[in-house]
């Protein structure tokens, strides 16, 4: 089967997305406590990242079950209690290092593909 | 919110509380309240929960099957890594052969390690009941080729057969057994913690 150019870009946004989700949930938790609803408005609205509800939510335990989140359950004016996640000392420090590994990563990644935009 | 409403995300979560059976009872919970306040919330965002938002809501989530499946497959995985019981490794090779094969490979892998170990130990273990038959032997073939052929002892001895250990198979036999098994577990943990390293983010 041949992928078209098109279709093999696609899928290859897709992959980039997906990989850069674990250090997008970190980084939003960076400034404190959230609930699951919170961390996916701000996914949508300060990333470019597509998230699915679905995938987020099971992705929450697992880092937890790592031990890079922790969470609570704090009661709500709307009368259902809501699971608060908040970043552990070991999900602070691994966020920490995945922030840097992306600034030299991203800032290599740029001067390489300068060359690139400047033919068009 | 009305009872028609209510009843819509019972049944949604009875459905993913069936899916995420397996798991340890407090995981469910929690997974299950965690996803009915983030329905609660969504499907009345700014006033009260309406039968569409709540429709929205679980449509966002997809199926409650689907959705399951990606917190039990991981949970097993990872309790699979990190344990030494044959059992729990099985359950948690059975589910990953059912997503890819990759995890068909592993599972069948397994399946001949412990069977190899299993008979290793049996025919060691059995070698004092049947001390004559049970043993390792070596067996012509009609191409005048020797077989080499572990026998538990319940038939007679094969035809023209030498039996190479005698009752060395017993310390040879539970060493090789016991060694088996332990290698087929380690190697299906060391599998299974190669695919959850490159799977940690989840699938699409």
């Amino acid at each position: 089967m041949i992928i078209s150019g098109q279709e093999s870009a696609e899928k290859w946004e897709v992959q980039l997305r997906k990989g850069c989700l674990e250090l997008a949930i970190l980084a939003v938790l960076w400034g404190g406590k959230l609930y699951g609803l919170e961390i996916l408005r701000r996914l949508e609205s300060d990333s470019d990242l597509i998230v699915s509800e679905g995938t987020v939510y099971p992705l929450l335990s697992r880092l937890k079950a790592l031990g890079l989140l922790k969470s609570e359950w704090v009661e709500s004016d709307q009368g259902h209690p809501r699971k608060y996640y908040a970043l552990t000392s070991v999900g602070r420090e691994r966020a920490t290092t995945m922030a840097a590994i992306w600034t030299r990563f991203s800032s290599s990644m740029g001067k390489l593909l300068a060359p690139l935009g400047k033919e068009k | 919110m009305t009872s028609e409403v209510q009843q819509q995300v019972d049944e949604y979560l009875d459905r993913l509380r069936e899916n995420l059976r397996g798991l340890q009872a407090d995981d469910i919970r929690e997974i299950v309240e965690e996803l009915r306040s983030h329905i609660l919330d969504k499907a009345a965002a700014g006033g009260q929960a309406t039968a569409a938002g709540v429709a929205a809501a679980l449509s966002a989530l997809g199926s409650p099957e689907r959705l399951a499946s990606e917190y039990v497959t991981d949970s097993l995985l990872a309790q699979a890594e990190v344990s030494r019981t044959p059992w729990r490794i099985f359950d948690a090779l059975f589910r990953w052969a059912s997503l890819s094969v990759a995890g068909f490979v592993v599972l069948l892998g397994s399946m001949v390690g412990y069977f190899l170990g299993a008979v290793f130990t049996l025919c060691a273990v059995l070698k004092p009941f049947h001390p004559h038959t049970a043993g390792l032997w070596l067996i012509p073939d009609p191409a005048n080729d020797l077989q080499i052929s572990l026998r538990l002892g319940f038939e007679g001895p094969p035809m023209g057969g030498r039996e190479v250990l005698g009752w060395w198979i017993v310390p040879i036999g539970l060493v090789a057994g016991c060694l088996m098994v332990i290698v087929t577990t380690s190697f299906c943990s060391w599998c299974v913690r190669q695919y959850r390293r490159s799977h940690l983010l989840p699938r699409g």
